[in-house]
């Protein structure tokens, strides 16, 4: 028996700019969450992410890119206080990224969630990310910001749930 | 026109239904469809998806995996049960340099899908391209990470056999099992 999945939960599109975007009050009933970020900012950033608003290092992460020249691997090398989900591709003033974060076993109440993620900019690069947050809460809620300047306004944030349960 | 009440006292034979199916199979109404889950409550060396065929209204399969093993290193997939060397795979990796690098294997029995240490919660997306084709060969890509290891990988890979893919299984190293809490689920995209 198939179930079709793939459900848009909320989306956010700014109509001007923004510190932050968050989703709150995630319902459970999932068993990943997808969340597709296509976002510029006021000017250079990385995007960071933060879970139940866990503000703790808590969060580690590993991750590749290449930006036509040269490639790069980094990790968190101990915990960090943010999920990075992102290399090689920053955002700047008109200059959107794609962003795609899979978050596994989201509402799991019994292991640290991973969450791997792509990014994409044509003017900067390309690169893939793995992050864990050490916690076993479920998470109810996903904190995106760059980390320096805002979102723009037109950045646009949609949050899937994929079902594992039949 | 009288109405006429039904009543079930004179039928001896029926059943009562909760929703309009009424018995028949649901009908799928997506485009991306969750087929199976396996849930691991105790320990296993392989998670197998079979019976595949029964799925051909999908073109393309994708496998979403949150798991751990035991020990060891390297997580593999096999096709239709063969394991002689009728694969070949890429991965492009980071985490253990500074620079990205670039491993592969040609003419082997499983596609290498990453490496997992022991414990380490590992995620997985992996796509598996027109897999119920009978004229060519079957090919996959996926995301798998960890940062235990930690590793992250895009790959890719090949099964260089045109039957049709009916089986399909994942691996813990050799000697090693998938945990209690590994996660595997099967989607079918039309």
């Amino acid at each position: 028996m198939a179930t079709p999945t793939y459900t848009l939960i909320d989306s956010v599109t700014l109509g001007s700019s923004a510190s932050s975007v968050t989703f709150s009050s995630i319902e459970q009933t999932f068993g990943d969450l997808i969340l597709v970020s296509n976002h510029s900012t006021t000017g250079i950033a990385e995007l960071s992410v933060r879970v139940n608003g866990d503000t703790s290092s808590n969060y580690y992460w590993v991750s590749m890119g290449g930006n036509g020249s040269t490639t790069v691997s980094q990790s968190s090398g101990g915990a960090t206080n943010a999920m990075r989900p992102m290399e090689r591709a920053l955002t700047n003033t008109g200059i959107k990224g794609v962003f795609i974060l899979q978050f596994f076993d989201y509402s799991a109440t019994n292991k640290h969630k991973s969450v791997l993620s792509r990014s994409d900019t044509a003017t900067y690069g390309t690169g893939a990310t793995a992050n864990r947050w050490g916690s076993t809460a479920a998470i109810s809620s996903i904190l995106l910001y760059p980390n320096m300047n805002l979102f723009e306004s037109g950045s646009t944030f949609h949050l899937y749930g994929i079902a594992k349960e039949l | 026109m009288g109405v006429v009440k039904l009543s079930t006292a004179g039928i001896l034979d029926y059943s009562k239904t909760s929703n309009f199916l009424s018995g028949n199979a649901p009908v799928s109404f997506g485009a991306f469809d969750l087929l199976e889950t396996v849930s691991l409550t105790s320990s296993a060396a392989s998670v197998t998806f079979s019976g595949l065929d029964a799925y051909s209204d999908y073109k393309h399969l994708q496998i979403r995996g949150e798991f751990s093993q035991s020990g060891g290193d390297v997580i593999f997939m096999r096709f239709n049960g063969v394991s002689t060397t009728s694969y070949a795979w890429h991965n492009l990796s980071g985490g253990r340099f500074s620079t990205a690098e670039s491993e592969a294997g040609s003419s082997v029995s499983y596609m290498r899908l990453g490496v997992s240490p022991g414990s380490a919660r590992t995620g997985l997306v992996c796509d598996l391209l027109d897999y119920s084709s009978n004229v060519k060969n079957t090919t996959g890509r996926w995301l798998f990470g960890q940062t235990d290891g930690p590793r992250i990988v895009l790959g890719s890979g090949g099964f260089f056999n045109t039957a049709a893919v009916s089986s399909l299984s994942l691996h813990a190293s050799s000697g090693y099992s998938f945990q209690s809490l590994s996660r595997f689920s099967l989607y079918g995209v039309k």
